[in-house]
């Protein structure tokens, strides 16, 4: 049934609908609608308790997460440079030779060397070698007898640095190793493939193996340990001397020697050092034998 | 009847209308609600945990805490002054413990105003919403960001208790001056814990929060006053106090606390030392990682330095006739470096940390002078064989340069002196014979010198170098005078020994290593002149000033008197002094009189090093093995003849192969 909506035609209509009961029922529902939320805020309380029901689900963002992120990544950075020290300072107290000493610090790093491992380290270079990185009286004074208080080794591009500090973290004593340096000490006595004539500095100073070791058998017998400081890498080869060769430069009071062997793969030189005062006594006695 | 109708009609739509706009804005407020929600930043729970962080701490050579980064000390409610807390209620939200986060019909009546009253904008937020304010939101003022901080406001109000909230917002709250929290503010302000403030000293800090650069009271304390004013009128408005206690508290002058002021706020050094780490580690780390700096600073020496640079510009103020009202005051900078090691001792980059943050003492870029003048010489004796005793002319000089006009330097006293030797040029600072100097060997020889020293500053390869005309700081000078003072050894300048984290696991540890860049017998030589500048020279004021120990030193004074300074040193410390306007101004005493580094710079100086050295034994500078004396008269450079003639004679230092008198060394 289709009800047909007019216009009241009177006052009382007006009134009789504008106060119908609907209208004062809806009127009054909204009112305490509103006076209850002015009164007891339950509508703050709702929202803040979905909003608390879904705090679990929502990104944390804003300017207090932000913070911890930072202080999450100082700590990941932090950490990350102690891991690499650590790393380094545990390479470092396995290194067994100067060279793993290297291998074991990229450049930027640093690590305190104990004075016991770099004694032990040094220990273990044969003495004519061991006067590249520091003459042995120098290494008594610093060790025992001067203020030091560490090592600290840093790792640079193509090497290490050594630095003997004392207890105001002054450097007393600086040594600067390359990776060439450290080879060379490292790799000095293994044998060279090649002849004496080819190699530069031995030039007009290659004698006979029956030559020189006839000069060297003139020397008093206190003298020839001294020739041959180390001559372990001498006794290591199978082949025959053929010619011997004395480097025409001095170093640390030392001159190299160059034992031309003959292998069955080829020729090989195995270097040695010489006191330089028992060397030119010998040089002495091949010129002598020469003339 | 008609008019009856009319009202029952309005009356009608009115209601059905407001039904259907609250349906509606209720509707829209839920979809709202809904879709804002998925954005809002998660809550941590529970709200204290928002003040837990790593600290940086910042220590002295001798142990003591100078700074705490990030530091917030918190302190439950109990322990904090109750007129504090009635203060920022009153001033922040006074019905704070009836809302639910929203103060409702003050929003309504801001939003009215910002939306109805042309350009006025009304503030509603409850302490609630200025706390998720500070936790998580940018302070972009968008109505998006206001709403999402409502939501977030009833979240908290819904998940704390008043009290927690109240606690969270107290002692997050950022107060200026690097304090943040009520504990850390009333230590910084007044140096007293939260729970002893004063009612005047509780309205004065609760009244900074509305901005804390405005209202600092150490920079604007009038303005902090007229705020602390306002709060105290809240505070009787709301009924926390009566009139009577109001009137008695704004009567109170408050007692400023300086001892913090080598906090963040307060010291060029951190500045410096704090832009030094942030280089190394990034902010991050600096400011968020819990990180422990032994700072090589000493605060005996930087105490002393602060007071004698102080004394030293309000003696320059009175010389000037300048007075507290005139707006311009000259400013000062004061850098001491250890020249064993190359350790900042002392450092300060300006008259009043607190009116101007500038760093002049490493960010200040000052012409030299004749401060200029020992790389100068260093690099004659070196490139060309002079020393002390060779003779050159003090005479009127115009030197060719290419493609520009002749430059024709003159000497300060615009006279003209005649044949003199080298010692006695840089003693008098003649200009005209640097300008010869510079001539014969070239700009680029002294610049290399300089450099070689610790210049880091472009250096430009004209003519004038040699006066000083290219830009230095007083970090520089000091840093490359260091290496006069060890003969020509140069150590690094740095802030700080050693980095640990919070652990105490080191992360960096600073190596102090030696580099000869100078030769020792050359260096000794000009320091042997630069100690006459003392004795009897440009810088003897300092000895007026009753500084007698062995130092060396040289002033430096611009051409328009815009730069003023003093760099010495003993063998043990090295101090540069700059004083000067930061705009291009002249120091002019009040009878319109350039004022020179002897006189602006050098009894700063002087009073820095007297205090800074009292405890230390008296040393002079080592001779070298090679180096002799000889007296010389200081026209001709020979040996003075033994007739009664009376001749001014100075005593040289000359190296084993140098000779007096050498025929035509020129």
């Amino acid at each position: 049934m289709i009800r047909q909506w007019y216009e009241p035609l009177s006052a009382y209509e007006w009134l009789r609908r504008t106060f119908s009961f609907l209208n004062i029922a809806v009127f009054i529902i909204t009112a305490t609608f509103i006076f209850s939320e002015f009164r007891f805020d339950w509508f703050e309380n709702l929202v803040g308790s979905y909003l608390v029901s879904t705090n679990d689900s929502r990104p944390e963002t804003g300017a207090i997460w932000e913070a911890g992120k930072q202080t999450s990544n100082a700590h990941k950075y932090l950490n990350e440079i102690i891991s690499k020290k650590e790393n380094a300072r545990q390479n470092v107290h396995q290194a067994a030779t100067f060279f793993d000493l290297a291998a074991g610090i990229l450049p930027g790093e640093w690590v305190t060397l104990e004075k016991q491992q770099f004694r032990t380290l040094y220990l273990t270079l044969e003495k004519s070698v061991a006067l590249k990185i520091i003459e042995s009286s120098q290494l008594v004074w610093l060790l025992n007898g001067s203020s030091l208080d560490r090592i600290f080794c840093e790792g640079v591009t193509g090497g290490i640095k050594l630095y003997f500090i004392d207890s105001d973290n002054r450097v007393i004593k600086q040594i600067d190793l390359s990776r060439e340096d450290i080879l060379e000490i490292e790799d000095g006595e293994k044998p060279v493939s090649g002849e004496l004539a080819d190699m530069e500095g031995f030039s007009g100073r290659i004698y006979p193996a029956r030559n020189f070791f006839d000069a060297l058998f003139k020397l008093p017998a206190d003298i020839i340990p001294d020739l041959m400081v180390n001559p372990e890498s001498l006794l290591k080869q199978n082949g025959k001397i053929i010619n011997i060769g004395i480097w025409n430069e001095t170093e640390n009071g030392y001159i190299k020697l160059g034992f031309e062997f003959e292998e069955t793969d080829g020729k090989q030189v195995v270097f040695i050092k010489g006191r330089e005062w028992a060397v030119w006594q010998l040089s002495l006695n091949l010129r002598g034998d020469e003339n | 009847m008609n008019l009856v109708l009319r009202f029952i009609k309005f009356f009608r739509f009115c209601l059905f209308s407001g039904l259907i706009l609250i349906s509606l804005g209720c509707l829209f407020g839920m979809f709202l609600v809904f879709y804002a929600a998925k954005d809002l930043p998660k809550l941590p729970s529970p709200l204290s945990r928002i003040i837990e962080r790593p600290q940086t701490q910042i220590f002295a050579s001798n142990g003591q805490v100078l700074i705490t980064l990030g530091e917030r000390k918190t302190i439950p409610l109990n322990m904090v002054s109750q007129d504090f807390i009635n203060a920022i209620l009153a001033t922040e939200d006074h019905r704070f413990f009836e809302h639910h986060g929203i103060n409702k019909l003050r929003t309504l009546k801001g939003l009215y105003i910002t939306f109805f009253k042309t350009g006025k904008v009304q503030g509603a937020s409850t302490i609630t919403q200025q706390l998720a304010k500070n936790l998580f939101f940018s302070f972009e003022k968008t109505y998006q960001r206001k709403f999402k901080e409502l939501l977030v406001a009833l979240q908290i109000e819904a998940s704390n208790t008043k009290q927690e909230i109240l606690h969270a917002y107290i002692n997050q709250i950022y107060f200026g001056a690097g304090a943040q929290g009520i504990e850390k503010a009333s230590k910084v302000f007044f140096g007293k814990s939260a729970q002893d403030l004063s009612l005047a000293e509780a309205a004065l800090l609760a009244g900074l929060p509305k901005s804390p650069t405005n209202y600092n009271p150490y920079r604007h304390l009038d303005l902090a006053i007229k705020r602390r004013e306002l709060v105290l009128k809240r505070m009787v408005h709301v009924g926390f106090i009566s009139d009577i206690e109001a009137e008695q508290a704004m009567m109170t002058k408050p007692v400023l606390h300086h001892a913090q002021s080598d906090s963040r706020t307060g010291s060029y050094f951190l500045d410096a030392l704090i832009n030094d780490l942030v280089l190394k580690y990034g902010e991050d780390v600096v400011y968020h990682g819990g990180i422990k700096v032994f700072a090589t600073i000493d605060t005996r020496l930087q105490s002393y330095a602060r007071q004698s640079l102080k004394k030293g510009l309000e003696r320059l103020d009175t010389m000037m006739g300048i007075t507290q009202e005139t707006v311009d005051h000259p400013q000062g900078a004061l850098v001491a470096i250890d020249t064993g090691s190359g350790a900042v001792k002392a450092l300060v980059g300006g008259r009043d940390y607190y009116k101007s943050e500038f760093n002049r003492a490493v960010k200040g870029i000052r012409q030299a002078g004749s401060g200029f003048k020992p790389f100068l010489y260093y690099a004659a004796f070196k490139n060309l064989g002079f020393h002390p005793g060779t003779i050159m002319t003090d005479k009127p000089v115009i030197i060719p340069v290419k493609g520009s006009a002749d430059w024709e330097p003159e000497n300060f006293s615009k006279t003209f002196s005649g044949d003199m030797i080298l010692k006695k040029a840089l003693i008098n600072s003649v200009n005209t014979i640097a300008a010869q100097i510079v001539e014969k060997i070239g700009p680029e020889s002294v610049t290399r010198i300089a450099k070689d020293c610790g210049i880091k500053n472009p250096l430009q390869d004209v003519y004038s170098v040699a006066l000083g005309t290219s830009g230095v700081t007083p970090f520089e000078m000091a840093s490359a005078y260091t290496v006069f003072a060890n003969l020509g050894v140069k150590h690094e300048p740095f802030f700080f020994w050693r980095v640990e984290d919070a652990f105490g696991r080191i992360i960096f540890e600073h190596i102090v290593q030696e580099k000869r860049v100078l030769d020792p017998a050359t260096a000794y030589q000009v320091v042997d002149m630069m100690k006459s500048v003392i004795e009897s020279g440009s810088g003897r004021s300092i000895r007026h000033l009753g500084f007698n120990r062995p130092a060396a030193g040289k002033t430096g004074t611009t051409d328009r008197y815009n730069d003023a300074w003093f760099t010495g040193f003993t063998p043990t410390l090295c101090t540069s002094v700059w004083t000067g306007f930061d705009k291009k101004k002249k120091l002019l005493d009040v009878n319109r009189v350039g004022i020179t580094g002897g006189k602006g710079a050098a009894p700063i100086w002087a009073d820095f090093m007297t205090q800074a050295l009292k405890s230390d034994p008296e040393r002079d500078f080592p001779i070298p093995a090679n180096i002799r004396f000889e007296t010389v008269d200081t026209t001709t450079g020979c040996n003075p003849k033994e007739d009664n003639e009376i001749v001014e004679v100075l005593k040289i230092p000359l190296k084993s192969d140098q000779q007096l008198c050498k025929e035509g060394e020129l």
